[in-house]
């Protein structure tokens, strides 16, 4: 069962320069800031209320984020809802039919995480996560 | 205040070619349950919402889709909810970003104010519900 919405992925040139905005300006705490090499891609997590705001700069050319980026600029690049079994929902997509991105959960900023296609939900990348305890503060 | 005052993500917006048909999707393919759809006033634009704990999911579309067109929709904006939009609108034009006046917002009693730099592309507004005194029904001075 989806529980909440986790975070929206929001696609940057520059985190540090997102981040004038998001920490500095707003005053939202940041909970991660990781460089995950294996997807080419910096992570800044900012906390605001139950959820949280997913920065993401892309470090290299050949990957989604930095793809995204060059065709549509920055802008908002993905929705994530927290489920306390991300395999269980994984499969229950699996079931219905809908087009995966992952087939298996993986380890993530957020937890483990899965994607589903955009196919299946008109154009919309969404994501499942469940935390792991401890992974980051919040 | 060492930020806006900001409580929690408001609404997320998806916008798309047919708000009916992407948000009769999301209840399918994720189990969100639609709560309410509603027509725009003024613009006549397509609205459904659904709710996860305090965050809106507001799927917005034109007032007459094309049934024969392929649906698209895409993740468009964000509203966060602010206790005191006046000091927020005041700070962040301080801070040099160009923020619109409050203006009554479609919630009843409530303002919102539109963000229009530095949001990294992602059309972006605060609101602040209890803004604005609303009669009670049943109620007359």
């Amino acid at each position: 069962m989806l529980t909440k919405i986790h975070h929206v992925g929001i696609v940057v040139h520059s985190a540090d320069e997102a981040l004038k905005f998001y920490r500095d300006a707003l005053g939202l705490p940041v909970t991660a800031d990781k460089v995950i090499e294996d997807q080419g891609v910096r992570g800044v997590l900012l906390q605001i209320g139950n959820s949280e705001i997913e920065l993401l700069e892309p470090t290299r050319d050949d990957t989604g984020v930095a793809r995204f980026l060059a065709n549509r600029g920055e802008g908002m690049h993905h929705i994530c809802f927290e489920s306390d079994d991300v395999a269980k929902e994984l499969e229950a997509a699996r079931d219905k039919g809908i087009e995966l991105i992952d087939q298996a959960p993986r380890v993530g900023l957020a937890g483990m995480i899965c994607f589903l296609h955009p196919k299946s939900n008109h154009g919309v990348l969404v994501e499942f996560a469940t935390p792991i305890p401890g992974q980051h503060e919040h | 205040m060492s930020g806006i005052g900001a409580t929690h993500i408001d609404h997320i917006v998806i916008s798309s070619n047919n708000a009916a048909v992407v948000a009769e999707t999301f209840q399918r393919n994720l189990g969100l349950e639609i709560k309410r759809t509603m027509t725009r006033p003024g613009t006549g634009a397509q609205l459904a919402f659904a709710k996860l704990q305090e965050v809106v999911l507001e799927f917005a579309g034109p007032p007459q889709p094309d049934p024969s067109a392929e649906v698209k929709a895409r993740l468009w904006g964000l509203v966060l909810t602010v206790t005191d939009i006046a000091a927020a609108v005041e700070r962040l034009r301080t801070l040099g970003y160009d923020v619109g006046e409050p203006k009554p917002a479609v919630q009843p009693g409530a303002l919102i104010a539109t963000v229009k730099s530095g949001t990294c592309g992602v059309p972006f507004a605060l609101i602040q519900y209890n803004a604005i005194p609303t009669a009670t029904p049943g109620v007359s001075a």
